[in-house]
């Protein structure tokens, strides 16, 4: 990429003796929205923290704008970062705590002024100004902390899980101000998160970790679409990919799964796999159709959940659980007999014993 | 889902009883505590009021009491030597301040960032209590003996003056501030960092971020935020230093030549060695006003003057 804006090479942080990031390397592009994102414990809010230079870096380098990091404060980065814990000054008003950093950094009185105005102004900070941080609600905190990120005016935004202290309504409604917010400033931004509808919704790249490494990264409906390991096929999509394990049987004229239980699931026409192999067959819930009785996969409706405008019912057959989005309004409750129908054409394989893609 | 404001809107007025029922709920904590607080003021009140009574009386040694008004307060504020110990007392208790604020202040800060043996300097900070002033002025003295004294023990060693640190007026006091500072300092410790490790660190490193150096984090985050313990902690030096008394009896019983000889220590000579009770009463008066106003300007400067405890308001 030559518009390459952040760029990790073989970074590691270890805490003593232990390991935590195994080498990672990432190239991000100026003003690109970039979500890690992970279970918890992966290492993503220590990278972030090395990115912002909170935390010492093990091995490798950290380039921002072309100039490695490594070894220059925090402060002389050009990043702003917003935490979870929002972590406002509790004893300064939102007016001072915006105006913390210029004043450290001297800045002259009327650029302070005029940057805390213009922040104020696109957060909608403005009658909140001279109130402390306890007197703010959670959502206002949010928007406080996300000003004192912009009166930086940083070339980089950090952000740790800013949402998850709010509820799920207004989550919704901080995600969409985010996201607006990063179409008006065009700064590059990452941002951690362990939601991976908050990664799906917000990202132009999604970088999933795991356990220090970076599983895969792309765009969303990329990942989405063509998960490359098992965890990422697993980790992404809600509800769940339904994920089983099996074999590979030939069964004239074309090859399928038997995932046990007397269940034979269809193989793509191109897979490229011989009988006796062990996989993992994957299906979206959204790509099992319910079939005609007699049809597909026979099994029982054991939950049934009415979402409006799709349905989500969980089905047993076989011994497997099979989870089953439909878009129509289906007439069914638990007990009912079903047949489901895999769409061939989106399985997705995996080699049971690497957990890759095949 | 129904908007607050209808809900809010169809909720019936509370009745008398319930609003009767409403105002019991609100009293049962107070009910709870009023046994204890009754009984703390109850000794307190007994003490202090007697005090006072004693203050405005002649009482001889037979306990016999006749009233004299303000006249034992009039003949103690004419003692020179009464006015020459309020002046060691007030150097006494602003050194003691000084030094002791910093030191527990400098000590919280290590076992904030060092961590290591917080749990067993929480334990041991409570020594000084246990062993007591009269242990602790023992101690000193053996630090601090002119010959064979562990102090001029490592001056000697070292090839310089040994001086004759008790012996001394200058010297002696400021062994009693030390060995008062020694007494009192690990609790107001605790409380210093009890107050740090309540400050959410990701606020430090907001202020790391926002390029605040060590020194301008200390002034304008940690100090700003420890305000209200940093009264509670004042609180607690500046009562033991007015009040000290045994440390200095045992350490240097008031000499030399009266250089230590603070208003508690007047006290106790006045009344349990010459038994003028009336005015030793005045000296207990004097000093509980001092105790009393003081802490009360702490807690309106730190406690209530908090600009987060008036925001809250
Ligand atoms: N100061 C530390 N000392 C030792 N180990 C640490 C330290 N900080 C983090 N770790 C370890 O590093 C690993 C990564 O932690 P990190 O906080 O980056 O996870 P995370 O992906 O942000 O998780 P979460 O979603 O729960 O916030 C964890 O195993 C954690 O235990
Ligand atoms: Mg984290």
């Amino acid at each position: 990429m030559d518009n390459t804006f952040v760029e990790f090479r073989d970074l590691r942080k270890s805490y003593g003796a232990l390991e935590v990031l195994h080498g990672i390397n990432l190239a991000i592009g100026k003003h690109a929205f970039v979500v890690l994102v992970g279970p918890s414990g992966c290492g993503k809010s220590t990278l972030l923290r090395m990115i912002a230079g909170l935390e010492a870096i093990t091995a490798g380098t950290i380039s921002i704008d072309g100039r490695v990091v490594n070894r220059i404060h925090a402060k002389d980065r050009g990043i702003a970062m917003v935490f979870q814990s929002y972590a406002l000054y509790p004893h300064m008003t939102v007016r001072e705590n915006l105006s913390f950093s210029l004043e450290m950094a001297k800045t002259p009185k009327d650029v302070m002024v005029a940057r805390i105005e213009r922040a104020a102004g696109i957060l909608h900070l403005d009658p909140l100004l001279d109130r402390f941080p306890a007197q703010l609600s959670g959502g206002q905190r949010q928007r406080v902390a996300m000003g004192r990120a912009l009166v930086r005016e940083p070339a980089l935004f950090l952000f740790d899980e800013p949402l998850s202290n709010l509820d799920a309504k207004l989550r919704v409604e901080m995600r969409a101000e985010i996201k607006a917010l990063h179409q008006r400033l065009q700064s590059t931004t990452i941002y951690v998160t362990h939601d991976q509808v908050e990664a799906m919704t917000m990202a132009d790249l999604v970088v999933v970790m795991n356990d220090g490494r970076i599983e895969q990264s792309g765009r969303p409906l990329e990942l989405y679409d063509h998960p490359a390991t098992l965890f990422v096929a697993e980790f992404l999509g809600s509800p769940a990919m339904n994920l089983l394990r099996g074999t590979v049987v030939s069964r004239s004229p074309e090859k399928a799964v038997d995932v046990g239980g007397g269940i034979l699931l269809p193989l793509p026409e191109d897979a490229s796999v011989t009988a006796g192999q062990d996989v993992v067959y994957g299906m979206r819930p959204e790509h099992l159709a319910i079939g005609k009785p007699g049809q597909g996969i026979g099994a029982k409706v054991s939950l049934v959940e009415p979402a409006g405008w799709e349905t989500h019912l969980h089905a047993e057959g076989g011994g497997h659980i099979f989870r089953v989005i439909s878009t129509k309004r289906l007439d069914v409750v638990p007990g009912d007999p079903v047949s489901l129908v895999p769409d061939a054409g989106r399985v997705h394989l995996f080699d049971a014993a690497s957990g890759l893609r095949i | 889902m129904v908007p607050m404001s209808m809900i809010q809107d169809g909720a019936p007025p509370l009745t008398a009883a319930e609003r009767f029922h409403d105002f019991l709920q609100r009293l049962v904590p107070y009910a709870l505590v009023i046994p204890g607080l009754v009984f703390v003021l109850g000794v307190l009140g007994y003490a202090v009021a007697g005090g006072v009574v004693l203050s405005l009386n002649e009482t001889d040694m037979f306990l016999n009491q006749t009233f004299v008004g303000l006249k034992n307060y009039i003949d103690i504020f004419k003692d020179p030597r009464f006015q020459s110990s309020l002046w060691k007392t007030i150097v006494f208790v602003v050194s003691s301040i000084t030094l002791g604020i910093a030191l527990s202040m400098m000590f919280a800060l290590t076992l904030y960032h060092v961590g290591f043996g917080r749990r067993f300097f929480r334990g041991l900070s409570l020594v000084p209590y246990f062993v007591s002033g009269i242990a602790t002025a023992v101690m000193f003295r053996f630090i601090f003996t002119t010959s064979g004294g562990f102090v001029n023990y490592v001056l000697g060693g070292l090839g310089l003056p040994t001086p004759s640190w008790l012996g001394d007026p200058v010297l002696a006091f400021i062994v009693a501030v030390l060995a008062n500072c020694w007494f009192m300092v690990p609790f107001a410790t605790l409380i210093l960092l009890g107050g740090l490790q309540t400050i959410d660190r990701d606020i430090y490193d907001a202020a790391t971020i926002d390029g605040a150096s060590g020194a301008q984090t200390f002034r304008r985050i940690t100090l700003p935020l420890i305000k209200p313990m940093m009264g509670v902690s004042l609180i607690w030096v500046s009562y033991i230093s007015f009040s000290t008394f045994d440390i200095i009896l045992a350490l240097t019983a008031g000499g030399p030549l009266r250089a230590t000889e603070l208003v508690s220590v007047y006290m106790y000579q006045i009344a349990f060695l010459q038994l003028d009770f009336g005015q030793g009463s005045v000296l207990m008066v004097v000093l509980l006003t001092f105790n009393t106003v003081l802490s009360l300007v702490y807690l309106k400067i730190f406690v209530f003057g908090d600009r987060r405890y008036k925001a809250a308001r």
